[in-house]
């Protein structure tokens, strides 16, 4: 959060930023060396330490990372599954131990067994797959189940006719821009990432500050294991997106949008980008596109394995060149955000609802939920379900119908779902039939909705494992700011293992004090949102964990 | 509508709050009773919320439902009620406290007794003890091996607790990005470059890293926050004119170490290198200790008595045989405004001459002339917190980062920032690489770029008539001229794009404030004076004048040089800048001093070499200049300087000059004695004695004293506090000026009777009334116009960071283990041609002498430029300077030198000053 370092970075813009370069000498599967990172420090007008200092951030552009051939998912859902220990017998036959590395979620939850392999993503446990795979003749194939609970789905809709839908676009880039903001506000659509915070307030914030240059961000780092809605819209809505960013560039005065794509989802990128030449080659993009001077062009930003970087104000300073470290809020990003300048930063799934809303009025939108949250949600299945997949349903219904009449329930017992991320909450089997889907329901319950992807907790599966895989996960991802976070995770799974492992019992005292600590004195939602679950399964599962603990 | 007060309620009670205030600095402000514990806050770093034990609780209403956040970085909410340390509050900071130290060196944390650890302060306020710590030995750092590669500076990361403050200092502070985080989370580790030591790294040793540590895992060989101080004794530095504050921690009488004070209004808790750590010469071995006079070729220590009768009777001979005018003083930027008043006193009321001048003559008397003539007074016309206010900065001839760092790296953090930065220079200077405009000319065509300059603007109408009309004189006459002006062939003379040129003059002209800075390569030419005129033309066209943020801002380079201008060491002028040919200045100082005084000026410096070449200058007492060193064409110093009958020079070391001297006279450093420094924004602050002179050695506005008695004029002891009283009765702008209402940050002038002291002048009027813009053709030097032939390279000097001009004082610091001689920069283009590579010992002649240098290859100079400093006396670089001054004010002109280079034939270097052993001692 260096005003230096935003303001330097603005200098060089978003054509070929520092961070993109790093990522570019990373695919040639090495580091940079001292000199080239003192050329680019010098180029950058930043300290040779800055390069270096972000260059060490992040998994992908480390050595050991680069000294990898394939990389297996470790997210939560490949987890819990089981499949990776299985899957990686299969693949020592065609690799050597150290040449098998790990990415985090790679967004096949639906099926496991999941893993990358030169820029592609697989699942599938099948040998013979594998084997295909590495001669070069594998198919990437992807298959889920998609459904919605609505008569007239607003993000699962099959891609409309070309023809009319950017006639649409055009028609609503000559609207009264007040008029737009005024059906976003009434649609009450609050924001898909977490936090649900209305979208209509925050465009309204961004318009409202005077500024030559603002910036439309869009958030594409899913990272929460166990959740693939954002990569389904990226891969199959790609049109939804870009027309939730152009609207929002357009509403406040912003003329570039930049969308940071997690690594981990190579083929997002690839559409992503031949939806951004579309709609260059038909005009819809560059400047002067509605005739009356509004210019609008599209950046990718590619991320490179961290999660941190799907809390906005790191991946705001991913974008520049920065350590992705969290910022303090204030200033908020719609008056400081990227560069330092105007920006608002929206999730996918709320960009891509703009299309729908704009097309049949907020109110249209506001009369589908529960009013406080309304429209729809995409939840995320794993493959522990007997259908697996990704559903849009609509705000309000009871989980228990997602869990039994999209899901089909389960394969095996299961007894808890970890619904929202890994900083969501643990909701024990039977608590499904108290919820519905929104954020009051889950919130009075003690749970969060968050994301709503959902990772199925086998029966079977130790749940102090899956509270050592929570503090891991925290502690593998920390940006290192904060001192809660930071520490804590770490002092957090080593209690655990050392319970698992030694002759020792966790301090009850103790634990409660370190998820306190983390829940209301860390930075961000990282270390904030980790006890969450934690305090679930402490809760629900006290039978089977109070043996670890004094 | 009646006003909304801002209230919130700190534990209950209701207070004020200011809008945009952090809940903080809100309890910091409001609540001294409450001490709310922070580990990664600092004074001068923005808020940034990693150590959270700074924590509070807010409700909407009183005893409500409270969140908790972190006090540093968020705003004080209207009618919130805030709790700073209620049961859940204490428990948090515990919490977080005791995981800081499960990855803490806990024998460490105790180990320093006063206190001087603010990890161990918070954990004695949370009363939290080792034996609290509830978790499991776990991963850790304590292993961590500590840097101790560099001069200066230190890390032992084993005691770091990642809170950034060090990485925040070396970015918002100093702007230099040396220190990085590096990795992620837990492992996270604080970095020097590229993962390289403090000494690889392009670490300029400024300690802000240092003085923001809270445990001192960063910190210096001088241990400088650990220190546990009898004392400390707030001065002001005496390296260059920018006066920073430094707090000087001692021990039993010894200097231990300098922090700088965050409430200084100069410096705002930063310093450089040289201010903070090159402070070790004060005690060196090398000091004088005893008064020499040199009998038959030899120096013998004698007492002070015998050395003062000696200096007495040679004066009182000469004045009796040769006149009064047969004797001259040269009086010292580095002393006090007393010691420099007291001198000029004596010079001109005791022996009765007006041959008293300083080495201003040789840095800014360009300055102090061409505003003189323009403004009315020789001085800034704003302060340094300008720098806040601008719209666009011009920096001229001048170096900051290296030769002002405190204001360098204030205006670095301003360019940084986007404010729109014209640096005209024919070095790349590290500005450079931050500014919008580089003008990149030839040495000594300033004049000539100005006037492109001036030509666009008032060719694109970018003249504000306004302020013209109403302020200034003589523009229809200026416009005239600088409209006739041919752009090609200027721009073929300086070399400049003249298209650049105009895009700069374009920017100054249409910024809304614009200020100015300029330094010695600006007034050390034979155009120098008419530079600084053009300078001042530029603001006033532009009606950049009289506000916050605009201006023209010399920056002074001695501690004190505007301060010895101002007390009136001067030939023309006396104290308080009045001319003393004019009868009625004369009568009035007359009075004043209570004798008889001359009526005609005196001799500037290169008019006294002269005349002791001659043989009509017989006496000469310099206090603290190595002019053999420092000033130009050395051959012809030395010979004025041996022509004389009676030399004598006060210093704290052996220099060159002094070794040529009849008279040495040991004499206090600035650490030792007290007076006013008065800085390159006119701000008059008060230097305090921090331990007493060395046995042997006096303060020089004593020995002054005591010579001006003996030869029977009464004068009382030094003491700052009577001397400031007379010399506020005779100079103007110090009407007001009492050495007791200084204060900490001291006042800037003019202060009037009431006390009150002046950020910016000429808001109104100026002194003379309107503003004279006047027009300068550009002239070439004769330097070039007569030797360029036969040296067709120009040589221009400049100075490095570590080093402070002759280097009499950092060369016995460690700075002289991080720059350890100087060097000849070269372009590739011209190296390659001449076959010299880097690091090799190069010869460089001009129409007066050679000398060795080793070449350092760069592009940092333009093909046919080179550039050197003088900083050592192996050297003697100034053997290749030059007779030619500027055509006002007589400065030389160091900065256009007509010079050859070729390899030098023997690779070894001519040693030409004689090689002090270079002992440090720390």
């Amino acid at each position: 959060m260096s005003e230096n370092l935003s303001k330097l970075a603005y200098r060089k813009g978003l054509k070929n930023p520092l961070f993109e370069k790093l990522v570019t000498i990373s695919k040639e599967k090495r580091k940079p060396g001292a000199e080239e990172m003192r050329s680019l420090a010098k180029d950058f007008l930043v300290g040779n330490a800055n390069v270096h200092g972000a260059l060490s951030f992040y998994d992908f552009l480390s050595e050991e990372h680069q000294s990898k051939k394939v990389y297996m998912c470790n997210g939560s859902a490949c987890l819990v599954a089981g499949t990776q220990d299985a899957l990686k017998k299969k693949l020592t036959a065609h690799f050597k131990e150290e040449e098998i590395g790990h990415m985090c979620c790679l967004g096949r939850c639906h099926e496991n067994s999941a893993f990358h392999y030169e820029g592609k993503n697989y699942s599938g446990n099948n040998g013979l797959a594998i084997e295909k795979v590495i001669k070069g003749k594998g198919e990437n194939l992807d298959i889920y189940h998609v459904q919605s609970n609505l008569k007239d789905p607003i993000l699962t809709n099959p891609y409309p006719d070309e023809n009319s839908f950017f006639e649409f676009v055009r028609q609503c880039l000559t609207r009264d821009k007040d008029e737009l903001l005024e059906e976003i506000k009434k649609s009450n659509v609050r924001g898909r990432g977490g936090a649900g915070f209305p979208m209509g307030l925050k465009l309204e914030s961004c318009k409202n500050v005077p500024s030559d240059q603002k910036f439309v961000v869009c958030n594409a780092d899913e990272g929460d294991p166990g959740a693939y809605s954002d990569r389904y819209l990226l891969e199959k809505q790609p049109h939804l997106l870009l027309f939730g960013m152009l609207m929002a560039g357009y509403i406040i005065g912003s003329n570039r949008g930049v969308i940071y794509i997690r690594g981990e989802y190579p083929e997002s990128i690839t559409v992503i980008h031949e939806e951004i030449n579309k709609w260059e080659k038909i005009g819809l993009l560059g400047e002067n596109i509605n005739g009356n001077g509004f210019d609008f062009r599209f950046k990718i930003i590619e991320g490179a394995g961290a999660y941190i970087c799907g809390e906005e104000t790191a991946l705001l300073s991913s974008i520049e060149g920065q350590r992705p470290e969290v910022r303090v809020r204030p200033p908020y990003p719609t008056q400081e955000g990227l560069f330092n300048l105007p920006t608002v930063v929206n999730n996918v799934e709320t960009s891509a609802t703009l299309y729908y809303i704009l097309k049949n009025g907020g109110a249209k939108y506001a009369s589908l939920g529960t009013g406080k949250s309304t429209g729809s949600k995409l939840v995320c299945l794993d493959s522990l379900f007997n259908n697996p997949g990704m559903y849009e349903i609509e705000m309000g219904t009871p989980l228990s119908e997602v869990v039994n009449d999209f899901g089909k329930g389960f394969k095996e017992k299961v007894k808890a779902i970890h619904v929202g991320g890994p900083l969501g909450g643990i909701v024990p089997v039977e608590k499904i039939d108290d919820l519905t889907l929104d954020f009051e329901s889950f919130a009075s319950n003690g749970f969060l909705l968050g994301h709503a992807g959902v990772v199925s907790i086998p029966e079977d599966f130790p749940m102090i494992k899956y509270l050592e895989h929570l503090f891991e996960f925290t502690a593998v991802e920390s940006c290192g700011k904060c001192f809660p976070c930071s520490i804590g995770s770490v002092r957090g799974k080593e209690l655990i293992q050392k319970a698992q492992n030694e002759d020792f019992k966790i301090d009850r005292q103790l634990m409660d004090d370190l998820l306190e600590t983390l829940e209301i004195g860390s930075l961000c939602a990282l270390g904030g949102g980790l006890p969450l679950g934690i305090k679930n399964a402490l809760k629900y599962f006290d039978k089977e964990l109070k043996t670890y603990f004094a | 509508m009646s006003e909304q007060k801002n209230i919130a309620y700190i534990n209950d009670q209701p207070f004020e709050f200011e809008k945009g205030e952090m809940i903080l600095s809100f309890v910091r402000r409001m609540e001294q009773s409450v001490n709310v514990p922070t580990l990664c806050d600092a004074p001068n770093l923005k808020p940034f919320g990693s150590c959270r034990v700074c924590s509070v609780d807010v409700a909407l209403e009183k005893n409500g439902k409270a969140k908790t956040m972190a006090s540093c970085h968020t705003p004080v909410m209207a009618n919130s009620y805030i709790y700073t340390d209620n049961e859940r509050i204490t428990r948090l900071r515990k919490n977080i406290l005791e995981l800081v130290l499960t990855d803490y060196p806990l024998d460490r944390l105790y180990e320093s007794k006063a206190g001087k650890n603010e990890l161990q302060n918070v954990a004695n306020q949370l009363r939290i003890t080792p034996d609290d710590i509830r978790y499991p030995l776990g991963k850790n750092h304590l292993d961590r091996k500590p840097d101790t590669s560099h001069a200066y500076m230190r890390a032992d990361l084993s005691t770091c607790i990642n809170c950034y403050r060090c990485v925040r200092a070396c970015d918002e502070v100093q702007g230099e990005m040396v220190l990085t985080m590096s990795g992620r989370g837990f492992d996270s580790t604080i970095t020097m470059g590229m993962n390289e030591g403090f000494k690889e790294s392009d670490c300029v040793s400024c300690g802000a890293c240092s003085q923001a540590c809270p445990t001192s895992a960063i910190t210096d060989i001088f241990n400088s926050k650990q220190t546990v101080p009898d004392k400390v004794t707030r001065t002001v530095c005496t390296y260059c004119g920018v006066g920073c504050n430094l707090d000087v921690s001692t021990v039993d009488g010894e200097i231990k170490s300098i922090l700088a004070p965050y409430d200084a209004e100069v410096n705002q808790g930063h310093t450089c290198l040289k201010g903070r750590y090159a402070f070790k010469f004060y005690d060196h071995e090398d000091r004088l200790r005893s008064p020499l006079i040199k009998k038959n070729g030899e120096f013998e220590e004698v007492s002070w008595d015998e050395a003062y009768d000696y200096i007495v009777d040679k004066f009182t001979e000469i004045k009796s045989n040769n006149g009064a005018d047969a004797i001259a003083g040269i009086s010292c930027a580095r002393a006090t405004n007393e010691e420099n008043y007291l001198m000029q006193k004596f010079i001109r009321a005791v022996v009765g001459t007006n041959n008293i001048d300083g080495c201003a003559r040789v840095c800014h008397s360009p300055t102090a002339l061409g505003m003189q003539r323009t403004f009315g007074t020789g001085a800034a016309t704003n302060s340094i917190k300008d720098i806040q206010f601008t719209d666009c900065i011009m920096v001229i001839g001048a170096n900051p980062t290296d030769a002002h760092p405190v204001t360098g790296a204030k205006l670095k953090q301003k360019a940084m920032k986007g404010t729109p930065m014209i640096v005209i220079d024919p070095r790349k200077i590290e500005l450079t690489r931050y500014a919008t405009h580089h003008l990149q000319l030839r040495p000594g065509t300033n004049v000539a770029l100005l006037n492109m300059m001036m030509h666009y603007i008032v060719r694109e109408g970018l003249v504000d008539s306004d302020f013209v009309e109403q302020r200034t004189e003589g523009f229809e006459v200026f416009k005239e001229s600088i409209l006739k002006l041919n752009m090609d062939e200027l721009e073929s003379i300086t070399g400049v794009d003249k298209n650049l040129v105009r895009d700069a003059a374009i920017t100054y002209a249409t910024a809304k404030n614009a200020m100015s800075f300029h330094g010695l390569g600006v007034t050390e030419h034979f155009q120098g004076t008419f530079t600084v005129t053009l300078i001042a033309d530029l603001a006033m066209i532009t009606g950049n004048i009289g506000r916050p943020g605009v201006g023209v801002n010399p920056l002074r380079g001695q501690n004190n040089v505007q301060g010895m201008a101002d007390m009136g060491a001067q030939p023309h002028q006396g104290a308080g800048y009045l001319e003393v040919d004019d009868p009625k200045n004369h009568n009035l100082y007359q009075d004043f001093y209570g004798v008889d005084l001359p009526l005609h000026a005196g001799y500037k410096i290169p008019q006294m070499f002269d005349a002791a070449i001659e043989g009509k200058l017989k006496g000469l007492w310099i206090i603290g200049e190595d002019v053999v060193q420092t000033d130009p064409n050395t051959n012809h110093v030395k010979k004025a300087l041996s022509n004389l009958d009676i030399f004598i020079v006060s210093e704290l070391f052996m220099t060159e000059t002094a070794k040529m001297a009849d008279v040495v006279l040991p004499a206090a450093s600035f650490l030792e004695k007290s007076g006013t420094f008065t800085n390159g924004e006119r701000r008059i602050q008060r230097v305090n004695a921090v331990v007493d002179p060395l046995p042997g050695t006096r303060v020089d506005g004593q020995i002054i004293v005591d010579i001006m008695n003996r030869m029977g004029y009464k004068q009382p002891d030094y003491h700052p506090k009577t001397a400031l009283e007379e010399i506020s009765k005779i100079v103007p702008f110090f009407k007001g000026v009492k050495w007791d209402e200084l204060g900490d940050n001291g006042k800037q002038w003019p202060v009037l009777e009431d006390g009150k002291g002046t950020e910016i002048m000429h808001t109104e009027t100026f002194k003379i009334g309107k503003g004279q813009i006047q027009f300068h053709h550009f002239e070439e030097s004769s330097e070039i116009l007569e030797n360029s032939e036969s040296f067709p390279f120009i040589l221009t000097t400049n100075r490095e960071l570590e080093h402070y001009n002759c280097g009499a004082m950092t060369r016995r610091t460690p700075n002289v283990e991080i720059l350890t001689e100087d060097a000849l920069l070269i372009n590739t283009q011209d190296a390659e041609g001449k076959g010299i590579k880097d690091g090799d010992i190069v010869c460089v002649s001009s129409a007066r002498g050679k000398v060795d240098l080793k070449a350092r290859v760069t592009n940092e100079v333009k093909p046919g430029v080179l550039s050197t400093t003088f900083h050592f006396p192996e050297v003697l670089v100034n053997i290749l300077t030059s007779g030619v001054v500027d055509s006002e004010a007589m400065c030389p002109e160091y900065k256009v030198v007509a010079v050859d280079v070729r390899k030098a034939r023997k690779t070894g270097m001519r040693k030409l000053g004689k090689v002090e052993e270079r002992k440090v001692r720390v």
